[in-house]
């Protein structure tokens, strides 16, 4: 339609004479270098930590672990460690109280088929054949976060590289570090607090709840939490048979 | 990942050509590398900011995405292109911003953008200028979501996919989003775009 292409090209004639002209270059280059330089434990790019490339990070998280599960006796676990990872901020310490109430729906959640699923989210995720197809699939948050159930069982799969979408506040017994394939993970025996946060980073009260045992891990470009297992064994089969 | 890393240790001279390299580089803790990755992007990463809502701290905004960025280059996958990944983490940027402050900025005309097509044509100019000032209105009053996805498409002129990536949207939303922002301008534009 003719002013249909009329109105696209009037938008893009528009878009040049709206918003900043005179683009800042090297000002900018050089100001986050600068930020880079002042900061420089945080300055090598983060992930590497997470994301073991080395025996030698394995080694690190061990010894973490190792600190926190033998020398933190009770009422010192105020120690709390920070890890993030596949989209998770893993608070290690006091996880304080449990949130209490009764589990609400993430943002926007919505029952839908696996098809549309998978349309509706933006990116790819995998189906453990261990479960068969999900008797319940549902998407919340625009596309961000697409839930599968099964009796007793949860698997959340989200876009987890770049966002960070869930905080655990977990204390003793202190997660594990797992392989799931060749992926690296973590398995949260205990009961914990578990937090949606939203796009913004912001978790609201309403958005945590009481979470059991979950395994986490990440494959491609999707994180995953795998809730409901009470043994390692079993959440890692499930976990392996994803196709 | 081991052979990038590997890859990593042996820097090579002078100004990196390509994203790539300069990527390879940064991950090696090169910093002048990343200088140069953040020049050659600025200007997008800057224009996204503001057209996004973050008006004067587009540049805190920027500079903010760029250290992230660095930060979580590692997670980068290194076969997808560098541009839509950074705008996605100005865009985020920009929204945590924007939700601080608790309202976003406005869409606004450039000042002094005018003059330079039709310098002869007076009148030329100013029903120009007065088109432009009515469709922006237009563009303003849109929904948030179907603002943004005409924001990217036509004022950022990504593709569909890109826009997809920077927005966190699935494409089909892209698509139905830009598709019903057209509508509406259409309807309220009605005859008077020609």
């Amino acid at each position: 339609m003719g002013s249909h292409d009329d109105l696209e090209a009037a938008l893009r004639e528009l878009g040049e004479h709206v918003g900043p002209s005179a683009p800042p270059t090297d000002g900018v280059a050089r100001a986050v270098r600068a930020r880079l330089e002042a900061e420089p434990a945080a300055g090598a790019p983060a992930g590497r930590w997470w994301r073991p490339r080395g025996r030698w990070i394995a080694a690190v998280v061990a010894a973490l672990l190792a600190v926190l599960l033998g020398f933190t006796p009770q009422g010192q676990a105020a120690v709390e460690r920070v890890l993030r990872f596949a989209g998770i901020e893993l608070h290690i310490g006091d996880p304080g109280p449990l949130p209490s109430g009764v589990p609400r729906a993430l943002p926007g959640e919505k029952r839908v088929t696996l098809a549309e699923a998978r349309e509706a989210v933006p990116f790819e995720f995998l189906v453990p054949a261990a479960l068969g197809d999900p008797a319940d699939v549902r998407v919340a948050d625009g596309g961000r976060v697409v839930s599968m159930f099964w009796p007793g069982i949860r698997l959340d799969a989200y876009a987890g590289v770049l966002d960070v979408l869930w905080r655990k506040d977990v204390g003793a017994p202190f997660p594990e570090e797992v392989t799931v394939g060749t992926s690296h993970g973590w398995w949260v025996r205990a009961p914990h607090g578990l937090t949606y946060l939203s796009r913004d980073g912001i978790g609201s009260k309403d958005l945590a709840r009481v979470a059991g045992p979950t395994l986490v891990w990440q494959r491609d470009q999707a994180g995953y939490r795998l809730e409901g297992l009470p043994e390692l064994a079993r959440a890692r089969e499930i976990a392996m048979s994803l196709r | 990942m081991e052979t990038t890393f590997c890859r990593a240790h042996t820097p090579r001279e002078g100004a990196p050509t390509d994203d790539d390299e300069a990527i390879t580089r940064s991950l090696a803790g090169d910093l002048a590398a990343y200088e140069a990755l953040v020049a050659r992007y600025s200007a997008i990463a800057h224009r996204t900011a503001a057209l996004l809502g973050a008006a004067e701290e587009a540049e805190d905004v920027v500079q903010e995405a760029f250290v992230k960025a660095f930060r979580h280059l590692s997670k980068f996958r290194r076969d997808a292109a560098f541009k839509p990944w950074l705008l996605r983490i100005v865009a985020n940027e920009t929204h945590t911003a924007t939700r601080a402050r608790g309202r976003r900025a406005e869409l606004a005309l450039r000042a002094g953008a005018e003059p330079e097509r039709l310098p002869d044509d007076p009148e030329g100019v100013a029903i120009a200028t007065d088109r432009r000032t009515r469709l922006l209105g237009l563009v303003r009053a849109l929904p948030e979501r179907e603002r943004e996805a005409v924001v990217c498409r036509y004022f950022l002129q990504l593709s569909e996919a890109e826009t997809a990536e920077i927005l966190g949207w699935p494409l089909g939303s892209v698509k139905s989003r830009t598709f019903r922002g057209l509508a509406r301008l259409r309807e309220e534009v009605g005859d008077g775009l020609a």
